[in-house]
């Protein structure tokens, strides 16, 4: 059983949106609410600035806090890591969405919560998610974790840094963020607060 | 600075529909507890708060399921067909619907009197249990901290007695000044056990509120035909506010 994760390696990405607006098309996901986004930041001043691009969507954690505090079993996590849900058992309690700590989910207005699948009905046919298939500077990768050979496997192995969103929750995310641009890592909105009150 | 392309979705996700159901589950946990001890204390107003018990439940049962965007998918039912004792809403919705069903009993007078009260008693603790532990579960918002988990049964029973005192039960108002003044001290020392920053983002989002709320519940120190105003009040102003304000993530992102 594979174990399915993520890379963006940050210092490629231009923030262009070509994968969040392959994932609207591909998912067709609706007005105002996003499966994946893309965070763009200032931070430092000349001559020492940094802009980072930060495409962000759910990040299929390893140890996810939105499917526990499901109450019908809706929100679940599959065998091959992606976490997913069941629209038939939602009763759009909201309960996820406070519970996960990246913004990665929504109500659909069909009245169910949605969130990127990985694009799930993509790996069943072999294919990769839209998202990655469509990035023009090939930044995004994707795979099997627990194959050394499969694309993830081989950014994370070569990358020169590796960052995870809020590590300190415990959720062990499977998107993986690589080589940040700022020396500090991925940035945090309380250090554009920072900046400002400088 | 910070912009975007698509946006997070950050914005509110419980309304003032769930702020309204956050009152009445108080009341319904509340009322049930007071019923069943009524009941094994062999008190004559027993049949009247179970009365209410089932009332103030079946409203706030209906509340959420109205207030639910997937009412007409009809997909509460696998609330009673899935076992998932990790999420306080499952208690919670198993705690309602087993304390309705004990109070309609107990109401009814069909049933040994004795455990059905019992029954009662343990849902209602699951009822005025879950609410504050279903905020409290999410580590990633900093303003529902531990405190929650007890702000909230404290608040649902001065919520109750508020009630019980307007409707002239002159037992009610002791019990009442001692559990508004537990929720009180602990929402006084709520904002010191915050982190700066979200203490910030309380202040910012409902400082003025915030206090006057807690002003508001000093009240049920003074008259008592203000009192019972004063500890409902209070006490449901609190409850509304913490669900509301609490839909924060913090700056970590």
């Amino acid at each position: 059983m594979p174990r399915y994760a993520m890379a963006i390696d940050l210092s490629l990405c231009v923030g262009c949106a070509a994968c969040a607006v392959a994932c609207k098309m591909e998912n067709q996901v609706p007005p105002g609410v996003f499966n994946l986004w893309i965070r763009e930041r200032e931070v430092g001043a000349y001559p020492d600035l940094t802009v980072e691009f930060r495409p962000e969507q759910c990040l299929h954690c390893e140890n996810p806090p939105c499917v526990p505090v499901c109450p019908t079993g809706a929100s679940y996590q599959r065998e091959d890591g992606l976490v997913l849900v069941d629209p038939r058992r939602c009763i759009a309690c909201g309960a996820c969405i406070a519970a996960c700590p990246y913004d990665a989910r929504y109500l659909h207005p069909a009245g169910y919560v949605e969130k990127c699948t990985f694009c799930a009905h993509r790996l069943e046919r072999g294919q990769a998610p839209a998202c990655v298939a469509t990035c023009p500077t090939f930044c995004r990768t994707f795979g099997d974790l627990d194959d050394p050979e499969s694309p993830v496997s081989r950014a994370l192995r070569e990358a020169g840094r590796v960052d995870v969103l809020r590590p300190e929750l415990g959720t062990r995310p499977k998107l993986f963020y690589l080589n940040a641009p700022s020396k500090r890592g991925l940035t945090q909105e309380r250090q554009v607060k920072e900046v400002r009150h400088d | 600075m910070t912009e975007f392309y698509g946006l997070p979705n950050a914005g509110e996700f419980w309304h003032w529909t769930n702020a309204l159901h956050f009152v009445l589950v108080g009341l319904a946990g509340g009322m049930a507890l007071l019923a069943a001890l009524l009941h094994l204390k062999g008190h004559e107003e027993a049949r009247r708060y179970t009365l209410l018990a089932l009332l103030f439940i079946a409203l706030d049962l209906f509340v959420l399921w109205a207030e639910s965007p997937a009412r007409f998918r009809f997909s509460h039912a696998w609330l009673f067909l899935s076992f998932q004792p990790a999420s306080p809403i499952w208690w919670g919705a198993w705690g309602l619907a087993l304390g309705f069903l004990a109070s309609g009993l107990l109401y009814l007078g069909r049933g040994p009197r004795k455990p059905l009260a019992w029954a009662l008693l343990l849902c209602s603790l699951v009822a005025l249990a879950y609410p504050g532990m279903a905020l409290a579960v999410n580590a990633g918002r900093p303003l529902w901290n531990a405190l929650m988990a007890g702000i909230f049964p404290l608040t649902a029973l001065a919520l109750t007695l508020g009630v019980a005192a307007l409707l002239r039960g002159v037992w009610a108002l002791y019990p009442l000044r001692l559990l508004l003044g537990a929720s009180l001290l602990l929402a006084f020392l709520y904002p010191l056990t915050l982190s700066p920053e979200a203490r910030g983002h309380l202040w910012e989002e409902g400082g003025i509120l915030y206090g006057l709320i807690l002003l508001l519940g000093l009240g049920v120190f003074w008259r008592e035909r203000l009192a019972p105003w004063a500890g409902f009040l209070a006490a449901a102003g609190l409850r509304a506010l913490l669900a509301m304000v609490g839909q924060w993530q913090g700056l970590g992102l």
